[in-house]
């Protein structure tokens, strides 16, 4: 856990601001939800939405606790994060989703692991793609015989 | 007792050549499907029943003792070295046994993780053998009431033991709790926080989330913080093997979390999850040396591990006295048996005492195998983490997809899995613990079932709460858990010893 | 692997040797089990697969899972995915019928072909042995004097379990909304809170109770077929004992929309040849269940005629609108 660090200028922590308010957000949502379950039917002692009422109170709570904490913390120096080699990682992940119904699998799967080593700074990006697929398809292989278990198939696994 | 003339029939069946070989297969396979999150020992027993039906029946059941104690190792192994855990009973190892095998203490934690799986799963075989009827009487006899308190138990303790920020706890710990909501209620059939999407009709699956917060999200926070982070993680530092005082720091944690997953594994609502919460709470308090929780504490390990197979051993003793499935193993076990016209239930030990006996002594094989043969391997595990980051990175977001994809190849889990691996991401760079979101996911539904049941039972009076005396004693350990710290310095005026951070 | 090598030189064998009397046999066929690996619908499709395969009536046969809700993603899917399309088979069952009304699926069963009923499973009544309910008039009786009173241990809320509960009080009169029902997750854990006397009653499929009930822990007080059982002769159907409620929790097979009515009737003559097979049948003995098959128009119309009823009684428990 990060030191806070208080300086002499009274300024807030920007992040704890940002949280406390996503907290309050997820509150409300969690809240309208548990409001809306309320009108919908009650013949039992403890309906839906008791559960999700007090779990929202909380939250709200927590939301105004983050404020206060953020507030008396002052800001925190958090060293920069890289965004350039995470956007890899995500671009990785989320083109899995976007392959995945069209080239199946071990494409799908293939570029993901290419991403990951690009993101962590192993290229080139082609040879790591050419790699990944074709060991992902070996698992298609073991899973498909071996266990009788179907991944989402494209053109490659169409071959066998 | 003739119980151990049975039993030692049983194991001259299970010690065959051939029988011996399924044990093989099926801790061979059970480690392979226990490593892949989401793929568990219960899905691969469905799959193979087909096949197994042309062996005979005691080699099919060996087969499939040798599947669910391997998964557990698997899970483990996954956990450890990977902080991906297999299944949701392994997800307590991998916050100290990851820690563990960063700081090149992978191999004692490996080690620790197998052999306190092989004394808890011995231990409660034992025990599965010789007490089973009046454990499974005392099993039956906790109505939802006690459930309730018995959860309220694991979140009072729970909370006290991660994090040292009550805000930050709570915080996490509602996340899970908001999550846990998500998907059909139970109860009233109604849906909540599902905003009419089908796919979250079901919920939150605790290992696509634990699978996202910890691996996904490690993996982001690792690859931006870029150079910041580039020491090279050391497979091995110092022994590969545990040392003296490892082996000094592990015993006791192997015995308690025996004596904590063996009869809560062995309650049809008890689970294989809460033992290893518990476990791990009671641990850190015990610890002598609690700062060391979160950066890899040995007991951190050992107990949970232990806790997780007595509990695996402690549900087989509904199934096989009363024939009550009470996990999806479990429950697949009983398809096995019926498979072979066997009627599980309350006749089974004394319709069928061979099987039963020739069941119990394959765990004890397959237990005995799986230490014999993961010990030797640990040395060449850890050398999985001297794999350059890249591929092992990209390694294990192919591990953590495929097993979501595997158990449910739908794009909402994908993308279930991305969303929460965002999550895992902003919680570690603002200082949040990860775990009390997983506990939270778990424990929530758990409890809010338990109330409503034992409420809605009592057609709405609450003093049912407090009427049973298991209740109340699981109530007095909770103020115990909260309170107890605070009357240990009102007594000898010194603080108590309370864990430190945590991640 | 070893095993499936063989399979696949024994299947390569028969495409070989079955090129003269293809007419019977369909080609590459796609079963979706909308349920995850493991469960009743998976198992379902599992057996098709295998009997399919082994009497030569399909060429090739593969399961895909698409889990969730309660089987309505995997006829979303099929439904908007397969239209027309005379390789692909969808399992499905009674608790797909509830679940399209309570989860408010956008598609329903009248949008697919339905081919055949497979398989069936009845509900069943237990208390625990020391129960001061001895029949199903007793429990009546109870329910009756105050409704509150009787707690029912059974499956998720809007199951077939809960709709049998519904269905029971509506018969006798009763208000269905005033059944105590208390969800459980899994047979297991409901088993356990009849057995330890949590629960007033238990409802569930018969073959969950079977093995207490034989041990004596159990007392059955009533079953929901239309006639006595032979798994378990001595225990009363409900309309024996006066409670006209008759209900099966069936698997059924159906074939995509849009299919031309020759495919259909292909399709429906293949699962016919299979359910006649030894193959099938062995396999049913093997799993415990119970033959229902039913197919053509009577199968329609059976369907046609459970959602009506589940449609009214989940309207009555406050589940649909």
């Amino acid at each position: 856990m990060s030191d806070p660090t208080p300086t002499s200028a009274r300024r807030p922590d920007k992040a704890g601001f940002v949280i406390a308010f996503g907290l309050a957000a997820l509150a409300l949502v969690v809240g309208w939800d548990a409001w809306r379950l309320a009108s919908v039917n009650a013949h039992s002692a403890v309906g839906p939405a008791a559960f999700p009422t007090i779990i929202a109170a909380g939250l709200a709570a927590l939301a105004v606790a983050t404020a206060v904490e953020a507030l008396r913390a002052g800001p925190v120096d958090r060293p920069r994060d890289e965004m350039g080699p995470m956007a890899w990682v995500l671009a990785g992940l989320v083109g899995q989703i976007a392959l995945l119904p069209f080239l199946g699998f071990s494409i799908a799967t293939g570029w993901l692991f290419a991403a990951t080593a690009k993101g962590f700074g192993r290229g080139p990006v082609w040879a790591h793609f050419l790699a990944g697929t074709v060991m992902c398809f070996i698992i298609y292989v073991i899973f498909a015989k071996g266990l009788q278990l179907s991944l989402p198939a494209g053109p490659i696994e169409r071959l066998i | 007792m003739d119980t151990f003339a049975a039993l030692s029939q049983g194991l001259m069946v299970a010690l065959q050549p051939i029988n011996l070989l399924f044990a093989f297969v099926g801790v061979m396979l059970g480690t392979a499907v226990g490593v892949l999150p989401g793929i568990g020992p219960a899905l691969t027993v469905a799959l193979l029943l087909p096949i197994t039906f042309k062996l005979d029946p005691a080699g099919s059941l060996i087969m499939f003792a040798g599947i669910y104690y391997g998964g557990m190792y698997g899970g483990s192994t996954a956990s450890i070295l990977l902080n991906t855990p297999g299944e949701s009973s392994s997800i307590v190892t991998a916050l100290e046994g990851n820690k563990m095998a960063r700081a090149g203490r992978g191999g004692p934690a490996l080690a620790t993780a197998a052999i306190g799986s092989f004394v808890a799963g011995t231990i409660a075989t034992i025990g599965l053998a010789l007490v089973a009827p009046t454990v499974v009487d005392i099993a039956i006899s906790f109505g939802p009431e006690d459930y309730f308190a018995l959860m309220v138990l694991a979140f009072t303790t729970v909370s006290a033991a991660f994090g040292s920020s009550v805000t930050r706890g709570l915080t996490s710990l509602f996340i899970g709790l908001s999550l846990g909501l998500i998907g059909i209620d139970l109860q009233s059939g109604q849906a909540r926080l599902s905003f009419g999407i089908p796919d979250l009709l079901d919920g939150v699956e605790v290992t696509t989330l634990a699978v996202a917060l910890f691996a996904i999200g490690e993996t982001l926070s690792v690859v931006a913080a870029g150079s910041r982070a580039d020491e090279i993680i050391e497979p091995v530092k110092g022994s590969v093997f545990m040392n003296r005082e490892d082996w000094k720091r592990s015993w006791k944690p192997w015995l308690r979390g025996t004596v904590l997953g063996f009869p809560i594994g062995a309650m049809p609502a008890g689970g294989a999850e809460i033992p290893t919460f518990l476990s791990y709470a009671l641990e850190k308090r015990l610890c002598r040396k609690p700062d060391e929780f979160g950066n890899g504490a040995i007991e951190g390990v050992a107990g949970p591990e232990a806790a997780n197979n007595a509990a695996a051993a402690g549900v087989l003793v509904p199934l096989l006295t009363l024939g009550l499935p009470t996990s999806a193993t479990a429950a697949i076990m009983l398809a096995g048996f019926q498979q072979y016209g066997l009627n599980p239930g309350p006749l089974l030990f004394v319709s069928n005492p061979d099987l039963v006996w020739g069941l119990i002594a394959s765990l004890f094989i397959a237990n005995g195998m799986l230490l014999i043969l993961n010990l030797p391997l640990v040395g060449l595990w850890v050398r999985l983490l001297a794999i350059p980051r890249p591929w092992l990175y990209g390694g294990i977001l192919v591990f953590a997809t495929l097993g979501t994809l595997g158990a449910n190849p739908s794009l909402v889990e994908l993308g279930m899995l991305l969303i929460f691996g965002l999550l895992g991401y902003v919680l570690r760079r603002y200082d949040y613990p990860i775990a009390p979101v997983v506990v939270g996911l778990i424990l929530g539904p758990l409890a809010e079932q338990q109330l409503r049941r034992a409420l809605a039972i009592s057609v709405g009076d609450p003093t049912v709460l407090f009427q049973s005396p298991i209740a109340l004693a699981l109530y007095a350990l909770s103020a115990l858990a909260l309170f107890g710290p605070l009357l240990f310095f009102l007594i000898t005026g010194r603080k108590a010893p309370v864990g430190g951070d945590e991640d | 692997m070893n095993h499936m090598l063989r399979g696949a030189l024994l299947a390569a064998a028969f495409t070989a040797a079955s090129l003269g009397t293809a007419s019977a046999q369909v080609g590459d066929l796609k079963i979706i089990a909308p349920a995850a690996p493991g469960g009743g619908w998976d198992q379902t499709a599992r057996a098709m697969q295998q009997v399919l395969q082994s009497e030569k009536l399909a060429a090739n046969a593969q399961v895909m899972n698409v889990p969730g809700a309660g089987g309505t993603i995997g006829l979303a899917q099929f439904v908007n995915g397969s239209k027309g399309d005379p390789n692909v088979l969808l399992v499905g069952g009674y608790v797909m019928v509830g679940a399209i009304i309570t989860n408010k699926s956008p598609v329903n069963l009248s949008m697919v072909t339905p081919i055949a009923r497979l398989t069936g499973e009845y509900e069943a009544i237990a208390v625990p042995a020391n129960s001061p309910l001895k029949s199903m008039a007793d429990l009546v009786a109870a329910l009756k004097a105050d409704p509150q009173k009787v707690s029912w241990a059974g499956g998720s809320a809007g199951g077939t379990d809960h709709i049998t509960a519904g269905l029971i009080a509506k018969a006798i009169g009763v208000d269905p909304t005033k059944v105590n029902y208390i969800a459980f997750s899994g047979g297991g854990e409901s088993l356990a809170s009849i057995l330890g006397g949590k629960v007033t009653v238990g409802i569930s499929s018969l073959s969950e109770f079977d093995a207490q009930a034989k041990a004596g822990k159990l007392r059955l007080l009533g079953v929901s077929s239309a006639e006595r059982l032979p798994e378990a002769k001595d225990v009363p159907t409900f309309k024996e004992s006066g409670v006209d409620v008759e209900i099966q929790n069936w698997r059924s097979v159906s074939a995509a929309p849009g299919i031309t009515e020759e495919q259909k009737k292909q399709l429906t003559e293949t699962i016919g040849k299979m359910v006649q097979s030894k193959a099938w049948k062995d396999l049913l003995a093997q799993k415990g269940w119970v033959d229902t098959y039913l197919s053509g128009p009577a199968f329609a119309e059976q369907l046609a005629k459970d959602v009506t009823a589940t449609q009214s009684v989940l309207k009555d428990i406050g589940l649909a609108n």
